[in-house]
């Protein structure tokens, strides 16, 4: 390809320009190691958190003189995400941390990559190529011991209203039919509703609202949902319930809805209803969001040249109304002696995932998934 | 095209004509430097190959969407078609055959995307209904069956695919997609020159004239959709090859991009100019864009802003010229300087009545009796009733299959909650649709008003009080900026509010830092989710609001100017309407309507999050033209409008109570909206 030498320049200069912006990264960057994120949409808040740790971690004291970490971001477009990681592998990365997608669109581009001796780390969804690392929950698991939670809660008996995440994902797909499968064992569980939700309390609560306007709360006896307790809970208190009646609800580890779990009148710093202590009857589950900054974490212990597993299946965080605890300050000591909850005066998004803690990762606690400051 | 005469007039004219493709291809130059002045070493062959391979599926996909657009239509199915045939092969390729015909599965591809095309021809062609609309049923259909094909991503394609379409055409010169979108594109230039392909710019241009010099304008459309249909199929078994499997998502992505290829492309949107070289350049372009995010470290956050400022600075570079309307505008300053100097603009002129004096008429004209109410308003009926008929039809529906539905005041109440978003964007979109227009900026104009109220309330009545009316003067700002884009830079309507919407989610995600926090205070969250009786307080909100809309579009000189620059702009100029004041004030309006909706949707929700607007943006567009909306301008209802959103609503409403698989519901979602589209159907022979 022929170039002018005026256009020599001016590429040159709007190069020159960018870098200027960009920063001085790449100067001291030659003896570290060049790993990137490539995060899917940015647009909500799990994959926002998820990717504060990852950041957090890169930025702890025991990665950051190894690690020169870049992240870029794909949105929902998969295509996008495979050009994302030619790039990155053109680049001259040395490991790609990935939150893949699609489970299988990525195969060839990161089998391409592994070729090139990249190590690849997908977290919390997962790449089919074997290759890759895997690192995630086991989603059947989540989509079973919730669904018996709520069959036993119900005492094998009740309607109860579906609501699923984004369909066509492997992730809802592996959830919900596990789900389905325990309910379909007992006859007089009856699935009366079942809405898309997206994964998000704003959608979950439009499509309750469809649901309720032909059904009241009255008809139905306990919900199954991948995301929106905390919001079904609120309706119930907007249609005139008391904290007492509210319906028992398996779903998601958002900190709202946890802080719902603990006992009526328990004293919360900046609770404010329904972001308050309701003694609501829950079993919340999680897929914790610090997977991605153990991906990163593993992915260096690879390029130092450790035995990293192919897949990290992590332990899935469950709370129910017994084990549901008060973390006072947020240490990740404090977590490690099994507080799961936060101050809504530390925490005031209600729709926050609260299930950041691992033994695998002291590197990164509260601060992390909240500014991306890593732990002393 | 022939130049055998090299003198300088007919170059120049043949650079005026081809200026879009020039400006993409010069702009794909220089990305392309920069990727290679940056990045470590020189870009080899082997890189070449994998941009090639990166961007082909949008190239060939917007190939088919250009050849869509040049004849005038839209085609939203087009990223459905891909998933569709992605899906397909992954389904039906036997895991055992490492050595399966290429030849058969590329025809089984283009099959079927040419299949679906057809239905797509047939409807918008031979039924003349509108595109849009059409083309957004048929893709909630499509995407419906491929989910019903396969729930979940997985399959197999045989790698021989992939050997074949990621591979060289000519080892170590060129690789197969380049050649494979050469062939593509020659196919076209060869069709171009048919009566066909002529005919496909004549329609484009302008239908009724095609048809008076004898043009087959229903075949011609028709076959528009079936070519952009192999299009997409052949998009669709490229990302097969390169992915190896099937994921029933893959392909809804590429929509937006797609009609982004095609504007960077140099093609104008509502047809008859550009063509479908630039559009495949333009896939280049946007395609390298994520090379170059990643070679200068662009932090995440700023991915979409300059996205957005190269789509617009690429359009603009194309577009400027003599003639175009940004040195027009300067012309006309210049000309009102002087004017004004002068003393001779109207303004300044002493105020006094220069109408010409009528004399009254001494005769008694005999009126007959005046039109029916019927009569009079036969035309906004017969586009407005459909909807309502198709929404009485779902609430019986919902009676008899769910029960408890038309005698219970708490569905109404719901019903009506549910629809004030939608009914309140349909006056922003209907208006600016109305006046021929599209605003695609309204997903993170919603996104971001709502963040910074919640940001800026904090769960405090007191704060809500200052919050409002800051967070709407924004929406207004936004409107402003989108306004002034279009009628003083001259942008057309979608490529400056898609960019626009691609800014506002930067800034977004600045201002909140990925997580926004904040909540509603209660006062808000009591106007969305509380009880007065047994209604919620939005409701008689919206009350005010429909008659208040109603009034501004048919009782108001905002609203008759409106629906004259809709029927001809021209024709509005000259009888002295300020059509640029009132274009921007369109769009400020809709983008009021969307801040509002922010607003709304953060009391209803208790907390605003990021992407909150994305599922309004396409039902905002589809109610305006199912209320019986004209998509080209000029026709339209508010109260037409308002009964697609109570109908799109109502429907929703009555597949949430059931336990219908998604795929099904999404199938049937798209067949009631094409059913009561038929019923808008142009009767003209």
């Amino acid at each position: 390809m022929k170039m002018t030498a005026r256009l020599k320049t001016l590429a040159l200069g709007t190069a020159l320009a960018a870098g200027l912006i960009a920063g001085a990264s790449g100067a001291q960057a030659a003896e570290k190691f060049k790993i990137f994120l490539s995060m899917s949409f940015i647009g909500n808040d799990w994959q926002a958190e998820a990717a504060n740790m990852v950041k957090a971690m890169a930025a702890h004291k025991s990665l950051a003189d190894k690690v020169d970490l870049q992240v870029q971001v794909a949105g929902p477009n998969a295509q996008r995400q495979i050009q994302q990681i030619n790039a990155m592998v053109q680049a001259g990365a040395q490991a790609i941390v990935i939150f893949p997608i699609s489970p299988t669109a990525l195969n060839q581009v990161v089998k391409n990559a592994c070729d090139k001796g990249v190590k690849v780390f997908a977290y919390d969804g997962e790449i089919t190529e074997p290759c890759a690392h895997n690192i995630s929950i086991d989603q059947e698991e989540a989509g079973r011991v919730t669904a018996e939670w709520l069959v036993k809660k119900l005492n094998g008996k009740g309607d109860i209203v579906l609501v699923t995440g984004v369909p066509g994902t492997s992730v809802d797909n592996l959830r919900t039919k596990a789900a389905k499968e325990v309910f379909a064992k007992h006859p007089d569980i009856k699935i009366v509703g079942e809405a898309v939700g997206m994964w998000s309390q704003a959608v979950a609560r439009t499509e309750l609202s469809k649901i309720t306007a032909t059904r009241s709360w009255d008809q139905i006896s306990g919900l199954w949902m991948q995301a929106g307790c905390y919001t079904a809970n609120a309706m119930q208190l907007e249609a005139g319930k008391t904290a007492e009646q509210l319906l028992p609800c398996a779903g998601e580890g958002s900190n709202g809805g946890r802080i719902q779990m603990l006992p009526a009148g328990t004293e919360v710093e900046g609770a404010a209803s329904p972001y308050a202590p309701l003694g609501a009857p829950r079993i919340s589950y999680a897929s914790p969001p610090y997977s991605g900054g153990l991906a990163l974490k593993l992915a260096v212990q690879a390029l130092e040249g450790k035995d990293v597993p192919k897949r990290v299946t992590l332990p899935l965080p469950l709370v129910t109304n017994d084990t549901v605890k008060l973390c006072k300050e947020g240490t990740w000591q404090e977590m490690k002696d099994g507080c799961n909850v936060f101050l809504p005066s530390l925490v005031s998004n209600p729709g926050w995932f609260a299930s950041i803690f691992s033994a695998e990762t002291p590197e990164i606690g509260l601060n992390a998934a909240l500014v991306g400051q890593p732990e002393n | 095209m022939s130049l055998t005469a090299v003198s300088a007039a007919p170059a120049r004219r043949f650079l005026a004509q081809h200026r879009g493709v020039a400006v993409a291809a010069v702009v794909f130059l220089i990305l392309l430097a920069v990727v290679d002045l940056i990045s470590a070493g020189p870009l080899s062959y082997f890189d070449i190959s994998f941009l090639a391979s990166g961007g082909a599926t949008s190239a060939l996909a917007a190939i088919g969407q250009t050849i869509v657009i040049l004849s005038g239509g839209f085609d939203l199915s087009a990223g459905a078609v891909i998933s569709l045939v992605n899906v397909v092969l992954a389904q039906s390729m036997d895991p055992a055959d490492m050595e399966a015909s290429i030849m058969l599965w590329t025809a089984v591809g283009i099959g079927i995307g040419m299949a679906t095309g057809a239905v797509n021809g047939f409807f918008i062609a031979v039924l003349r209904l509108q595109p849009i609309v059409v083309t957004l049923s048929t893709m909630f259909i499509i995407q419906g069956v491929t989910l019903l094909i396969m729930d979940k991503p997985g399959g197999f394609v045989s790698p021989s695919l992939g050997t074949f379409y990621l591979g060289d055409a000519i080892t170590g010169y060129l690789p197969m997609p380049i050649a494979v979108i050469g062939v593509v594109l020659l196919a076209w230039a060869w069709l171009k020159n048919t009566r066909l392909g002529t005919a496909i710019y004549a329609v484009g241009s302008d239908m009724d004239a095609a048809a008076a010099v004898g043009v087959s304008t229903v075949l011609t459309r028709f076959l528009v959709y079936v070519i952009a249909g192999g299009c997409y199929g052949l998009a669709g078994v490229f990302i097969s090859a390169q992915t190896g499997s099937g994921d029933p998502l893959v392909g809804n992505p590429l929509l937006l991009s797609m009609f982004a290829a095609v504007v960077v492309g140099g093609t104008r949107l509502g047809g008859g100019r550009g063509g479908p070289l630039g559009s495949a350049i333009g896939a280049f372009v946007l395609m390298i864009v994520v090379n170059i995010l990643l070679v200068l470290n662009i932090s995440a956050y700023y991915s979409t802003i300059a996205e957005a400022t190269i789509l617009l600075l690429a359009v603009l570079a194309g577009s400027i010229s003599e003639s175009s309307t940004l040195a027009q505008q300067l012309r006309a300053l210049k000309t009102r300087l002087q004017a004004r100097r002068a003393g001779t603009l109207v303004s300044q002129l002493p105020q006094q009545d220069r109408r010409l004096a009528l004399a009254p008429s001494t005769k008694a004209i005999a009126l007959g009796t005046p039109p029916s109410f019927l009569t009079r308003n036969a035309e906004t009926l017969r586009y407005a009733l459909p909807a309502y008929i198709c929404f009485v039809l779902v609430v019986l529906v919902t009676q008899f299959w769910l029960g408890n539905t038309v005698l219970n005041p708490g569905y109404w109440n719901s019903l009506i909650v549910l629809s004030s978003f939608l009914a309140i964007l349909a006056l922003g979109q209907g208006t600016v649709i109305l006046t021929g227009g599209l605003d695609l900026s309204v997903p993170w104009t919603i996104g971001l008003c709502g963040i910074i109220l919640a940001g800026m309330v904090k769960g405090s009545d007191a704060a809500l009080l200052y919050a409002l009316p800051a967070v709407l003067l924004l929406a207004c700002l936004i409107g402003l900026i989108n306004g002034l884009g279009i009628v003083f830079l001259g942008l057309s309507p979608i490529v400056m509010t898609l960019a626009t919407n691609g800014l506002l989610q930067g800034v977004a995600l600045l201002y909140s830092n990925g997580t926004p926090d904040g909540f509603s205070s209660p006062m808000l969250r009591w106007f969305m989710t509380g009880r007065i009786w047994v209604f919620t307080p939005v409701v008689l909100f919206m009350v005010a609001f429909v008659i208040f809309a109603v009034a501004l579009l048919g009782r108001t000189a905002f609203g008759r100017r409106i629906y004259g620059i809709g029927n001809g702009v021209r024709a509005a100029q000259l009888s002295g309407i300020a059509v640029g004041r009132h274009l921007v004030l369109v769009y400020v309006l809709s983008s009021l309507c969307a801040g509002l909706v922010g607003v709304l949707l953060t009391g209803f929700s208790g907390q605003a999050s990021l992407g909150m607007g994305d599922d309004y943006l396409l039902p905002s567009i589809a109610v305006v033209v199912v209320g019986g909306a004209l998509i080209t301008g000029g026709r339209g209802h508010y109260l037409g409008m308002l009964g697609g959103v109570l109908l799109l609503t109502a429907l929703q409403t009555f597949l949430a109570g059931t336990t219908l698989p998604y795929a099904t519901r999404a199938i049937l979602f798209g067949l009631v909206v094409l059913g009561a589209v038929i019923a808008l159907r142009d009767r003209r022979s």
